[in-house]
């Protein structure tokens, strides 16, 4: 099967008269902005104010350590990679569960988008902190798990999850998280399998596949490559809207941040550099993902 | 006759007491047993739920909390024999946040309102504030008395959901007012001039003015209304608010809740700690 051939090889880039204005233009622009914000803005840049909110001297131990807004950062990159890690896996059971040819779990599967999509994430977020994980996280006694857990326990919540006195706090958020996150993947999922063509289907069910096998030999290998752009796209969004569970106070970048700013008063050194760390977790996220996008599409034989 | 129907009496009330008595005692163990006094002593950490409010509560250049609150918070703990434990909360879903139990109690400076009284139970006040203001030279910087600041074409910025929005529309009723998350983005908005004047609890709009004497200016140094702070906690729990009101009736009198009021509010010792320039 061809693809279509990639609009621009990645070897030449040439420069025309037009890329030239528009670079010009942007660059313009953006001394413009900066001009304004110098002279309009009432503002005293204090940088230094931060920079101690991302890493300091600890004169005691004699080392450099991460302070809050670096702590958040963490925080935001672990709540990203385990969000995506569970988004993932709920979507593809929840994806599959929706392509079912029983009842019962391609309902389920309908419910759970349904109920999911269609609530804005603040709301969702809300509903769940405050009347589901707090019937759930006491049940499963988490908090005395952690206080009596061992110090490699701890060590491994650390790394892992970051401070565990925090570990009840930030699973909370991370299923808020995943769980929004996976209804939108299990429609991906969903999309994707169904774009298999029948003949495959009928293919397998010829050769005696039973439907597991026909789901993992044939449809999901494909549908994977199919749904790695819809998927970035989606990992990306998980990100961005991890800074939202700072409203349930999972002390991530976002919430981090405002404290700093409430404290020091320097709110545009902070949310500029709040951005800056928001782009580079994305960035690198879709450059994974190109990656991933190419090396299945040379490998897989399309 | 009547002698039959005394001890018939007798015997009634006897056996209502018998069977009344250990019910009412019942109830009454249930409930201090199920009093968040016990739950903390047992669990030996006392849980608070704050946010950053400068100077009640804030990070200082290591990261940890400092403040008003924090002293208080820990001197209860220290009295109970537990520790600790802050819990950082969004303002936003303080309330809720403490009825779905993340946390024991609110000592955020929140003040005493009838609305929130309705939904959470408040101890007595331990620290009286009051509301303050600051505006920008340029756009009130010519007005002659606090009445022209009454007006539509005035916008007035107040951190969303505390009573300073209240007071602010009580004092101005005509005035537009700009509600933001939090404090810093109500002061930027007035030093940018976009709005005439902040309007937060005390002594913040004095230390704003200090901060930018270039831009921002004091009305009036008097408070615009004044305020009390309180701890919240859950209803129905008739021993915390008995235990919280008297250490906080006990570190009254004893001069300790006004020698750290002092200390966070009218000096400078801790700015240090805060941010260095």
């Amino acid at each position: 099967m061809p693809t279509a051939a990639p609009p621009a090889s990645r070897s030449t880039l040439r420069f025309s008269w037009i890329d030239v204005l528009v670079l010009a233009a942007v660059a313009g622009f953006a001394a413009i902005v900066a001009y304004r914000i110098n002279d309009v803005l009432n503002y005293h840049w204090r940088w230094s104010r931060i920079a101690v909110y991302l890493v300091r001297w600890d004169a005691d131990r004699g080392v450099w350590v991460a302070n809050l807004l670096l702590r958040g950062f963490f925080t935001t990159l672990r709540l990203a990679i385990w969000g995506i890690v569970w988004a993932a896996a709920l979507g593809l059971v929840m994806g599959i569960f929706r392509t079912s040819r029983s009842l019962a779990p391609r309902f389920a599967a309908f419910l759970y988008v349904g109920l999911v999509r269609n609530t804005p994430p603040l709301v969702f977020i809300f509903i769940f902190y405050f009347f589901i994980s707090s019937q759930l996280v006491p049940l499963l006694e988490l908090e005395s798990l952690v206080a009596k857990a061992s110090p490699t326990t701890l060590a491994a919540i650390d790394f892992l999850c970051g401070d565990p006195k925090l570990f009840v706090n930030f699973l909370t958020g991370l299923m808020c998280l995943a769980l929004f996150e996976g209804a939108y993947v299990t429609e991906i999922v969903r999309a994707g399998i169904q774009s298999i063509e029948r003949g495959q289907w009928e293919a397998g069910g010829a050769l005696g596949l039973s439907r597991g096998q026909l789901l993992r030999l044939i449809l999901l290998p494909q549908a994977f490559r199919r749904i790695l752009p819809p998927l970035a796209g989606q990992f990306i969004s998980l990100i961005k809207t991890s800074s939202i569970v700072s409203l349930i106070s999972i002390q991530e970048l976002t919430f981090s941040a405002s404290e700093v700013a409430v404290t020091t008063g320097a709110v545009f050194e902070v949310w500029l550099t709040v951005a800056a760390m928001y782009l580079a977790i994305c960035y690198a996220c879709s450059v994974a993902f190109a990656r991933l996008e190419r090396r299945f599409s040379s490998a897989g034989g399309n | 006759m009547t002698d039959i129907r005394r001890i018939l009496l007798m015997a009634l009330a006897l056996m209502f007491a018998f069977t009344a008595a250990p019910r009412a005692q019942d109830i009454r163990q249930q409930l201090s047993s199920s009093s968040v006094i016990e739950e903390i002593k047992k669990r030996g950490v006392l849980r608070v739920g704050l946010s950053t409010f400068v100077p009640w509560s804030m990070r200082d250049t290591k990261g940890e909390l400092i403040g008003f609150e924090i002293d208080v918070a820990n001197k209860v703990a220290a009295d109970m024999g537990v520790k600790t434990e802050f819990v950082p909360t969004a303002w936003d879903g303080i309330i809720p946040a403490l009825l779905a139990g993340k946390f024991d109690v609110i000592i955020s400076g929140m003040s005493i309102t009838p609305q929130r009284n309705l939904t959470v139970n408040f101890t007595i006040p331990y620290a009286h504030s009051g509301q303050q203001m600051t505006a920008n030279k340029k756009l009130a910087g010519n007005f002659k008395s606090l009445d022209e600041f009454n007006d539509p074409k005035v916008t007035i910025t107040c951190r969303r959901g505390t009573s300073t929005c209240v007071a602010a529309q009580k004092v101005f009723p005509k005035v537009t007012l700009r509600q933001f998350d939090d404090e810093a983005q109500c002061l930027q908005e007035v030093l940018n001039g976009n709005a005439f004047a902040v309007i937060t609890s005390a002594p913040k709009p004095k230390m704003w003015t200090l901060d930018n004497p270039d831009v921002l200016f004091m009305p009036t140094e008097e408070n615009l209304t004044k305020s009390d702070e309180a701890f919240a906690v859950r209803k129905g729990d008739p021993d915390a608010i008995n235990f919280f009101d008297n250490w906080i009736l006990f570190n009254t009198s004893n001069g300790w809740l006004a020698e750290r009021h002092d200390y966070w509010f009218k000096g400078n010792a801790w700015k240090e700690q805060v941010a260095k320039q």
